[in-house]
């Protein structure tokens, strides 16, 4: 983890109100977040549905101004326009000009960014060819289904090469090759140094990919920082499912390790590392058989539900 | 600092959208269907046939070209804030005024493209009756392209803050105003009452004067009009749209896109 | 059902719409708008505000609707003057510079000096607009010389009319005899026929031939009246038929001029004048040539006036 790295996005108390019903009353969507994201890494922007992702986003992308507080992309300030030749963004559930083909509305986007002339064709064919859409180039995107839509999305986002992307939920509406292919792809622009900020509540993308992730919950950051930390955060716990477990040893277990699960037959006990032979010595001594033995990584999962969950319980306690 | 390529670039685009959109088509074929009912009514009188031929013809012209003006400015902006196609022109390095610029100028272009294309059918006719074709003529199109391009600033201007069905009746509303606009001054200045005097005159000024784009009397009977006061109403429809635009640009550039 | 079967009684249910829906169209009554009163003419003002920019064409359409009223009255025209003086008030109004309308308006607003003085008016804004127009003068000064019988104010229009291109060479005589005070027969004749050479309006000239007509017929009958006064002169009474005129032992013609609709020449039931029996009348400059056709058919009852009507 190098620190010299340059700040590519930084976001410093970050407030958002939207005006509601007839104006008078106002909804905090941002309340006050800060965080920044380094270059060269895949950042990851997590946070249930309404927590305030899209809206940290379009502040990003300049379609929504802050209520207060200081966003700067590639050092300027957000209000600017200029640096986005550099920017590449795509939209939740992309729309386009319908009546375009695929490869017209590559080159309307190519010349919209200001890549030069002679390279507009060449940037356009790649593009289309890595999202795999060169087969339905000269269709109109009238007849685009919805993951072929994604695919332009990430497409038009990319045209211009530039060196950081934001990607607004960039698996929604893609069957599992298209995820695949899409995560290749992210991956892809990482080795190629490219820095990638993605919104995202799949959790298990967000494990593969990212390098660094902000939980925001309600409009507030929870938690900031690497992967790694998180994983260290949580000790390392396995799973293990045993069947033909009677009453008697049910309950000594659940004394010994805690809630136990249970799924018709099957009984299922989450023991720390260390004490998964006491666990088993004990069930196969009482008779019980051994189902599995899964080592558990849902640390961002339980994280994730945790920091949910506290900002559920400070919403219900007095005083707020 | 205004970046005329991509401005450019959506006015083609916006071009394109409206040439490839049925609306269009189905507005210029009745509109050439008008012209050449002109044929029609012109035999229904035995003296000026001709003259109603083209009166039929210009009226048509203008009909239309507002039609196609209301009709497809008013969702010029919205529908590309509610689609959420702005979006992603505006992640590129697109200010939003050029943006607002770039999808007027090419509904304009659009428009006086239509324009062309009636005047050459109504040129066709006039060829065909007999009628005579002047300078005049040259001159009422002309400035009612220029009348259409104010048409087309306002319902960029609501297009930009409201919804079409607001816009539309916002558009329609001024197009009559502004046809009305001197006799409203004129029968305000009859009134006793100096506030109502005061108002019609003021109105007057606000509004936009959409009177002094049409020449259709004077090309109709070849009344001669002076070049001067073709390039200063074409200098006031310019301006006019101008001030619409900037605040268009001025409401656009403070708006959420939700 | 089957899928015959359905598509028999859908096929069935709409012929019956389609049925119903066309007998009740052709119980509706159609009446032409000129004809029923039911054609709306607005107030010129208001007109010109609500055309919004397009007077131009709203001017044409009520144009057209003038020539309906008409084209479409099969019986006479001039009944509908006030109709026709609305709608060119809104012809002009919005376009004033349109041009035959004011000399329509001339022509067929004649059936009572009212009509013809707001016709007047009209040519007054049509000379307005074209003031290089000699035509309207003419119209403006024979309508108030035919109709109004003001000859020094129809001298006063034909006099303008002199001194316009494209006038006739006899206007400055013609002018000449009206400030005179010798208008009569003569200067009609002589307006008429100039006004059957420029009109291009096939049913302006045959208005206009007809009126020449009435006037050659009313010089006829003058030539009677004075026939009359000599054969009272010789024989100390009156005549009983026309006919005695020319012919027996008291005839002082030795023939009678032939009246020039193939009718005869009677003694009027009303006065005893000689009059045509075309006319039933003799001619009167007041008002229009049809105006007094309908009088004398309300006079005579209508079986031999509608026969003579059909001309028109």
């Amino acid at each position: 983890m190098s620190v010299s790295r340059e700040e590519i996005v930084r976001v410093e108390g970050l407030v958002k109100e939207f005006r509601t019903g007839m104006g008078i009353r106002r909804k905090r969507a941002l309340d006050g977040i800060s965080f920044r994201v380094l270059e060269g890494e895949i950042f990851g922007f997590v946070g249930p549905n309404g927590a305030g992702k899209t809206t940290t986003l379009k502040i990003l992308m300049g379609l929504i101004f802050a209520t207060s507080g200081r966003a700067s992309v590639l050092g300027h300030d957000v209000g600017e326009t200029e640096f986005r030749r550099r920017v590449g963004f795509l939209p939740e559930n992309p729309y386009f000009y319908e009546f375009l083909t695929g490869r017209e509305i590559l080159r309307f986007y190519a010349k919209l960014s200001g890549v030069a002339k002679p390279e507009i064709e060449r940037r356009v064919e790649t593009l289309l060819d890595w999202v795999g859409l060169a087969h339905a180039a000269d269709a109109r995107l009238r007849t685009y289904s919805k993951g072929m839509l994604q695919r332009v999305g990430i497409a038009q986002a990319l045209v211009h090469d530039p060196s950081v992307v934001f990607l607004d939920e960039p698996m929604s509406g893609l069957d599992p090759i298209g995820r695949k292919e899409i995560r290749d792809l992210i991956l892809r622009l990482h080795a190629e140094g490219k820095t990638v900020f993605m919104n995202t509540h799949i959790l298990s993308d967000v494990e593969l990919l990212c390098d660094r992730v902000a939980i925001i919950v309600k409009g507030a950051i929870r938690y900031e920082g690497r992967i790694e930390e998180f994983l260290g955060v949580d000790e390392r716990s396995t799973d293990v499912v045993l069947s033909r477990v009677d009453p008697g040893l049910a309950a000594a277990l659940e004394e010994r390790f805690g809630a136990i699960g249970g799924r018709g037959e099957l009984v299922e006990v989450r023991v720390a590392e260390k004490e998964v032979r006491e666990l088993l010595d004990r069930a196969l001594g009482a008779g019980a058989n051994v189902v599995s033995v899964t080592p558990h990584r849902a640390s961002l999962e339980s994280i994730f539900l945790s920091a949910v969950a506290e900002a559920g319980a400070r919403d219900r306690s007095p005083g707020r | 600092m205004i970046s005329i390529p991509a401005i450019g670039t959506l006015a083609a685009n916006t071009m394109r959208e409206a040439i490839r959109s049925k609306v269009l088509y189905t507005l210029l074929f009745f509109a050439v269907l008008l012209i050449g009912t002109g044929v029609l009514l012109s035999t229904l009188t035995y003296v000026e046939g001709e003259r109603i031929l083209q009166s039929v013809g210009l009226a048509a012209i203008r009909l239309f070209g507002a039609a196609i003006a209301i009709f497809i400015g008013i969702g010029l902006i919205h529908r590309e804030v509610e689609r959420r196609t702005i979006y992603t022109i505006l992640s590129k390095p697109i200010s939003r005024g050029e943006f607002l610029l770039g999808k007027y100028l090419g509904l304009v272009a659009t428009i006086w493209l239509q324009v062309l294309v009636m005047g050459l059918a109504f040129a066709a006719v006039s060829l065909l009756a007999g009628a005579p074709l002047g300078i005049g003529h040259a001159q009422a199109l002309g400035l009612a392209a220029i009348e259409l391009a104010v048409v087309v600033a306002f319902s960029t201007l609501f297009s930009s803050f409201t919804t079409p069905m607001l816009a539309a009746l916002f558009t329609t509303g001024l197009y009559a105003l502004g046809h009305l606009s001197r006799d409203l001054r004129d029968l305000g200045s009859h009134s006793d009452v100096e506030t109502v005097r005061l108002v019609a005159s003021g109105l007057h000024r606000v509004l936009p004067d959409l009177e002094s784009f049409n020449l259709t009397t004077q090309a109709l009977h070849a009344l001669p009009v002076p070049g001067s006061e073709v390039v200063f109403a074409g200098l006031y429809g310019v301006g006019y749209s101008a001030i619409l635009l900037v605040l268009a640009v001025l409401i656009f550039e403070r708006r959420d896109f939700k | 059902m089957s899928w015959g079967r359905r598509w028999i009684f859908r096929g069935a249910g709409i012929a019956l719409l389609v049925a119903g829906t066309a007998f009740a169209r052709t119980q509706l009554p159609e009446r032409p708008a000129t004809e029923s009163g039911d054609l709306f003419v607005p107030q010129p003002e208001v007109a010109r505000l609500a055309s919004l920019g397009y007077r131009n064409l709203v001017s044409d359409y009520y144009w057209l609707q003038a020539l309906q009223v008409v084209g479409g009255s099969a019986q006479n025209p001039s009944a509908h003057a006030p109709l026709i003086g609305r709608l060119i008030d809104v012809v002009t109004t919005l376009d004033p510079w349109v041009d035959h309308p004011y000399r329509f308006a001339a022509l067929w607003m004649t059936d009572s000096a009212e009509s013809v003085r707001k016709a007047d008016a009209l040519l007054d804004r049509g000379i307005e607009h074209h003031p290089d127009e000699w035509r309207n003068f003419f119209y403006q000064g024979f309508n108030r010389f035919f109709y109004l019988d003001e000859d020094e104010r129809a001298a006063d229009s034909l006099e303008a009319a002199t001194r316009l291109p494209g006038s006739p060479a006899y206007l400055p005589r013609l002018v000449a005899k009206l400030r005179a005070g010798e208008g009569g027969l003569d200067a009609s004749a002589a307006m008429l026929e100039e006004l059957v050479r420029e009109s291009d309006d096939p049913y302006a000239r045959a208005e206009y031939e007809k009126a020449l007509d009435e006037i050659e017929t009313e010089r006829r009958a003058r030539t009677l009246d004075a026939a009359r006064d000599e054969f009272r002169r010789r024989h100390g009474r009156d005549i009983v038929r026309v006919e005695e005129l020319a012919e027996g032992p008291d005839a002082v013609l030795e023939s009678l001029p032939p009246e020039l609709h193939g009718f005869e020449w009677v003694l009027s039931p009303e006065d005893g004048r000689i009059v045509s029996s075309w006319y039933g009348a003799r001619y009167e400059p007041l008002f229009h040539a049809s105006a007094r056709t309908e009088r004398e058919q309300m006079l005579r009852g209508g079986a031999a006036g509608s026969s003579r009507t059909e001309s028109r």
